[in-house]
């Protein structure tokens, strides 16, 4: 599919295969490229704000493979350059996986960028996202310091938890060279059940669901064309188990739910995927707001679409809050618009996921969070002479050019 | 400042009753439930409100005053000892139920409610707040948040990290932010998840949003005898691999199932060699289906005897009889060390051979209970101050945590590193590891004044160089010790 523009690209670039080859790449250049673009296979560069300028590139897609896995205990290992879904198959001739399910694995996300973006799926009603996921990780920072956090066991309460400091840093502290995570049986039956509606029927359903005891594992409200749209109940368990949940969703919602056949369960759980991943010259966003503010968040994307002139497909993680809205067709200014309007609504927590809709020079940050202040504290900490990441975060950290002048 | 002026300062700002300076009252907040460490601290504070804890947090730095948070002072790990010369801020009187919010499955709570307190007040409402750590009765909500506490339920449900939304937080330099917020999706680092777990030593939380979960539609709880631990562990291997994720697995061996029915008489069979409790909940034909194959596998592994818990009050007393497993030692004897390391599940067998060795050469007991789902052990080492067997029990205390190590684990899964294990941690981790660690540190406390002494090895406890264990100085003359 069709990448957004990745910024300036740099004249060189590194393609280490193991720890020891990026630590190298990394100290090695300390002088000579002092500004590093790390990339994985690229399927989020063109997420949140452009990259500035550097001076070369370290490609991680070489730094592949899985270091260690050990099926009884659960757990693997593996080097951050791997793509997500090859691991997913490996693990599932086990009848295991890694309970995650963000769209961009079909692309061939990489572990260590799915990390550093906070990416994740309607699988996060509830397994959460991979600051969840991951037990521990082994981290290279600017100055060639490795360091590892975690450890290969599941309940390690040991040393400060640095792959949570990586989850949402868009490469702006360091580079994620390993990573172990956490590994769930894969489901022996899954069912699919729809239930038509609004926003607000979904949201009421979605709550008599979650107090009824049926543990699924997302619930998910997709929009159609004409202001209603779709909730899909995942429900993972046995053989005996699942079908029994399915047709209690009626019974405990009041409302028609459809079991629906694996073709057409899967076809919507494509929709739901394509929303997140949008094609060339979309905008596409994810928000986060408390789960009952979801309906009030969906009518005004409606309202500003149609205001703005602009078509907006939104899918909503509905029993967490998480919702992802892609915006469609309309002058990059009404993209913008539409954007700045929702910085309004959701404050900080509002994430570009594709930000090719919205014109040359984007504000795609909005008002930073509370704790920013901890934030650059961290990044001073880590990355100093901002070797990493410069532009990802701007405003919300500083540039690059001043970090550099402050370090002259 | 001298003392009285200081005391002045922070009885004008708290109010006198929430200045303690008596040197009686002083002397309960000498240890927390790490009893061998002991330090009287110059100052006790209570605020009451948040606004309260970053005044006296904002008066700490100015002045570059040590302080220490604490709860119920139930921490294992010497996590609220104090410092001396340095201030206790005591959460206690931050015990308020700010909002229960039913429809989002959340409550915001201040830091000194208990866990239990929190699941009590939001029972009506059909929820629950899921970590459950043995102490839950007295423990706070603020402790498990520094320690990231975890229980027996977290092998399904996950820890104290997976259950919390947001934290008011007074960093180190008497400021007040936010960590999180109302939705999983938070930009820019996960800071939240990073003070979760930090034992106190990135700043103070004033207020919590915890995340609360519906009550389990079913739940069975299985108690199954077996003649060796072995079998008892394979057993637990067995069910995992079948793709079963109990809502907790338990194991205690023989000499813990004769301490807690000493204590409790919770209905354990005395003498068995290993008894496993294996809780399942979720949608009632899911468990059924689950409990049939539970059954099957633990007769296929051996089980003497299988007894299924059907009420309430039956799983209460199987749990109360868990629960209690610790208090429980005084009835088999005097004094006793808890270790809390960790090792990959499929090594519990050879772990608990180990610790067995090791405690035969040291010529001491060692009574097992365990969450048997995720290997992490909690051996009891019972020794006897009276017959001076402290140092020995203490020696074979740490090389169980080590062992852990070695063995691909971890030196603590719950418990936390505290003063207890930070000598330890150059057995688990690179110096680059722990450098990078203090990095973290110093971007939330770059003044060292938040619990220091802490979760990282100093010279001035472990010696000039991190490395093992050795003895300080003071400890050496008998001034402080390590409990």
């Amino acid at each position: 599919m069709a990448k957004s523009p990745p910024g300036p690209v740099p004249p060189a670039a590194l393609r280490p295969t193991d720890i020891g080859e990026l630590r190298a790449a990394i100290a090695d250049t300390a002088r000579t490229h002092p500004r590093l673009r790390i990339a994985g296979a690229g399927t989020a560069a063109g997420w949140a704000a452009p990259p500035e300028p550097a001076d070369m590139a370290v490609d991680l897609t070489g730094m592949s493979g899985v270091l260690a896995y050990n099926p009884t205990d659960m757990t693997i290992a593996i080097r951050a350059g791997t793509r997500l879904d090859a691991v997913q198959d490996k693990l599932s001739k086990n009848s295991q996986h890694v309970a995650f399910d963000a769209a961009r694995l079909a692309e061939g996300a990489t572990i260590g960028g799915l990390l550093a973006t906070a990416d994740g799926g309607p699988r996060r009603h509830l397994y959460g996202t991979l600051r969840d996921l991951v037990i521990g990780a082994t981290v290279v920072l600017a100055d060639g310091t490795i360091a590892r956090s975690g450890g290969h066991v599941i309940k390690n309460v040991a040393g400060y938890d640095l792959a949570k400091l990586f989850h949402g840093s868009f490469g702006t502290l360091g580079v994620v060279a390993e990573v172990v995570l956490r590994l769930h049986p894969a489901p022996r039956a899954t069912a699919t059940a729809r239930v038509p509606g609004t926003a607000e029927q979904a949201a009421e359903a979605a709550g008599r669901i979650v107090t009824a005891g049926l543990e699924p594992t997302a619930i998910e409200w997709v929009t159609r064309d004409g202001g209603v749209g779709d909730l899909l109940v995942r429900l993972d368990g046995t053989p005996r188990g699942v079908p029994e949940r399915a047709t209690a969703i009626a019974r405990r919602t009041g409302l028609p739910a459809e079991i629906l056949a694996p073709e057409a369960a899967d076809e919507l759980w494509r929709t739901v995927a394509g929303v997140a991943t949008g094609i060339q010259g979309d905008t596409v966003l994810r928000i986060g707001t408390l789960p009952s503010s979801g309906p009030r968040l969906a009518n005004r994307v409606t309202a500003l679409a149609g205001e703005f002139g602009v078509g907006a497909a939104l899918t909503s993680s509905i029993g967490v809050g998480v919702h992802t809205v892609r915006l469609r067709a309309g002058p990059p200014t009404a993209h913008q618009r539409l954007l700045t309007a929702l910085h309004r609504e959701a404050g900080s927590a509002v994430t570009v996921l594709r930000r090719d809709g919205l014109g040359a020079a984007p504000t795609v940050w909005g008002p930073p969070p509370p704790s920013i202040r901890v934030m650059r504290a961290v990044k001073q900490q880590f990355d100093p002479h901002g070797r990493f990441g410069a532009g990802r975060l701007a405003p919300w950290l500083e540039s690059q050019a001043r970090t550099e002048e402050q370090s002259l | 400042m001298t003392p009285v002026r200081l005391r002045a300062e922070l009885a004008g700002i708290l109010g006198s009753d929430a200045v303690v300076d008596n040197p009686t009252e002083l002397r309960s907040y000498e240890c927390d439930g790490l009893t061998g460490y002991r330090v009287v601290p110059s100052l006790v504070l209570l605020p009451r409100t948040g606004q309260g804890v970053a005044a006296a947090v904002r008066v700490c730095a100015r002045e570059g005053i040590p302080f220490v948070a604490r709860g119920a002072g139930t921490g294992l790990s010497g996590g609220a000892l104090p410092v001396a010369d340095g201030v206790v801020i005591s959460l206690q009187r931050l015990r308020s139920i700010v909002e229960i919010d039913p429809v989002n499955r959340r409550a915001v709570v201040e830091p000194g409610v208990t866990n239990l307190g929190i699941s009590q007040a939001v029972a009506p409402y059909g929820l629950y707040f899921a970590p459950d750590p043995s102490s839950q009765q007295v423990c706070t909500i603020g402790g498990n948040v520094a320690e990231n506490s975890g229980g027996a339920h977290c092998l399904k449900y996950g820890f104290t990290v997976h259950h919390i939304h947001a934290a008011e937080v007074v960093l180190p330099d008497g400021t007040i932010t936010t960590l999180g917020g109302d939705s999983p999706h938070q930009p820019g680092y996960d800071l939240l998840g990073a003070f979760i777990g930090s034992e106190g030593t990135l700043g103070i939380a004033t207020r919590i949003t915890v995340k609360l979960l519906s009550r389990p539609a079913a739940v069975q709880t299985l108690v199954a005898d077996f003649p060796s631990v072995e079998q008892a562990g394979d057993t637990v291997t067995s069910v995992i691999a079948a793709g079963i994720v109990p809502a907790a697995v338990e194991m205690m061996d023989t000499l813990a199932i004769e301490a807690v029915e000493a204590a409790v008489a919770a209905g354990y069979t005395r003498g068995t060699a290993a008894v496993l409790i294996v809780e399942l909940d979720g949608p009632a034909d899911e468990v059924a289906a689950h409990l049939a194959e539970v059954q099957r596998l633990c007769r296929e592994h051996g089980a003497t005897k299988l007894n299924l818990a059907t009420t309430a009050s039956d799983r209460a007393a199987v749990w109360k009889g868990r629960k209690a497993a610790f208090a429980a030692m005084g009835r088999i004897s005097p004094d006793y060390f808890v270790q809390d390391g960790v090792v990959p599940r499929t090594r519990l067998a050879e772990a608990l051979s180990r610790i067995g060795a090791l405690a035969t050469e040291t010529g001491l007991r060692v009574a097992n209970v365990f969450h048997a789902g995720d290997g992490n052990l909690h051996p009891l080492v019972l020794y006897s101050e009276a017959r001076g067997e402290r140092d020995r029990a203490e020696r074979l205390s740490a090389s169980i945590a080590e062992l852990c190590v070695d063995l691909g684990g971890s030196l603590s899964g719950e418990h936390g590193i505290g003063t207890d294990k930070a000598c330890s941690m150059p057995r688990q981790f690179t110096e680059a590891d722990l450098a990078t660690m203090a990095r973290l540190r110093a971007a939330y406390d770059p003044a060292g004044i938040c619990n220091p002494g802490k979760l990282l090895p100093t010279p001035r406890l472990c010696g000039e160089r991190p490395g093992p264990y050795r003895p300080h100085p003071l400890e050496a003359t008998g001034l402080i010790g390590r409990g």
